[in-house]
């Protein structure tokens, strides 16, 4: 072993002392390129609260704002009552039961709540005449599916909630109106909801009928699969029991 | 933390999430993102064993995982927490450096995958939307 001249041993021990202190550094410097990266995954977290706060926000306020033009609508007839929202929640409901992603979409529930504004344009003495109506009457009365698209046509939040309220009188054989849309070319949301609306209507109590039970409901329904409905939303209708549907009306009541 | 003694076992244990890597620093990045989020606790372990007792005591909804530790591996980690009766339906996020080892973690129980470096925002995101959709079931 040779032996070091003290110089040699000052010399590297200078040389380790160097090297510690720059390590030091080093890891002095990565401590603070930590401390600001933690700093940005909390600001970046703050602001992610705070957009999550204003999409919060904004759609109570969208939901707000569709149930005033909704219940304004209803305000007009008092025997409808809460429909628009029956038929929300049951429409909900069936898309929830079809398996599809219209029950999470809050679109197809603005869509069903709105469905009837068109009715605004319809003169009282149609909409509540107690007798059948003349053609001329009719085709007056089947004109607020495309008055109702129209109203709505600018309000781009709506989305395809717009399609539910033009084509919610469509029937799965092409004979509804407006468009006389047939099958597959009627937007699903809409087929949806031509089931919940026709359930609501004959389990409602109307000037010129009472209300049916929703057995009885549910047997009229299920004969216009094929011709009226798309018999895949009916497949979906006949999954929900009475009972829930009782509980929805009841809820809402 | 927020460490429980021990919950009686009937009792649903809150929502929680469970950080599992061998880098303090990583951990400390992951909880620092997701701090306070949505009111839920955090818990971290720093390998496979201390995951698994961990897990055993808080069973979290959601564990990030990395996959490559010293010890017990990701993989190994992973199979462990899906033999724990509470584990069975949580989330796991396997925490990975590539897409060559997801078909080996699929197999062991994982369900989704996060490559490093992963972005925060879809942590977030991911995180979130969890914690939305079990706390409003």
């Amino acid at each position: 072993m040779s032996k070091l001249a003290p110089v040699e041993i000052e010399r590297l021990q200078e040389q380790v002392a160097q090297l510690t202190a720059r390590l030091a550094e080093r890891e002095q410097a990565m401590r603070e390129q930590e401390r600001q990266l933690e700093r940005y995954a909390a600001d970046l977290r703050e602001t992610y609260k705070l957009e999550r706060e204003h999409a919060l926000e904004l759609r109570g306020s969208y939901m707000a704002t569709v149930r005033a033009l909704s219940n304004a609508v209803e305000a007009r007839d008092a025997y409808t009552g809460k429909h628009a929202e029956r038929v929300a929640a049951y429409g909900l409901e069936l898309g929830r039961a079809t398996g599809s992603s219209l029950a999470v979409d809050p679109q197809i529930e603005f869509g069903f709540l709105l469905h009837d504004i068109g009715k605004v344009a319809v003169p009282d003495a149609i909409l509540f005449k107690p007798n059948p109506l003349s053609p001329l009457e009719r085709d007056l009365m089947e004109r607020h599916p495309l008055i109702g698209w129209e109203i709505l046509r600018e309000v781009d939040f709506l989305g395809v909630a717009k399609l539910v309220v033009r084509s919610h009188h469509e029937r799965w054989d092409g004979t509804g109106y407006p468009d006389r849309l047939a099958g597959d070319g009627i937007p699903y949301a809409a087929r949806v909801f031509a089931v919940a609306d026709t359930l609501d209507a004959l389990t409602t109590t109307r000037p010129y009928r009472v209300a049916l039970p929703f057995e009885q409901a549910r047997a009229i329904i299920r004969e216009g699969a094929g011709s009226q409905f798309d018999p895949s939303v009916i497949e979906a209708f006949n999954q929900i029991s009475d009972r829930e549907l009782a509980d929805i009306r009841e809820s809402i009541a | 933390m927020n460490e429980l003694a021990g919950p009686p076992p009937a009792a649903r244990a809150p929502w929680s999430v469970m950080i599992v890597d061998d880098d303090p620093f990583i951990r400390k990045l992951i909880a620092t993102t997701l701090a306070d989020v949505a009111g839920f606790a955090l818990h971290e372990a720093s390998d496979g064993g201390q995951a698994l007792a961990l897990a055993a005591r808080v069973s979290p909804a959601l564990v990030f995982l990395d996959v490559d530790m010293p010890g017990p591996n990701g993989i190994e980690t992973c199979r462990g927490l899906r033999e724990l009766e509470p584990m069975r339906q949580a989330t796991i996020v396997m925490l990975t450096a590539g897409a060559e080892r997801e078909p080996e973690a699929l197999q062991a129980g994982a369900d989704l995958f996060l490559t490093k470096p992963f972005s925060p925002l879809e942590l977030l995101r991911l995180v979130d939307g969890l914690h939305a959709e079990d706390t409003r079931a």
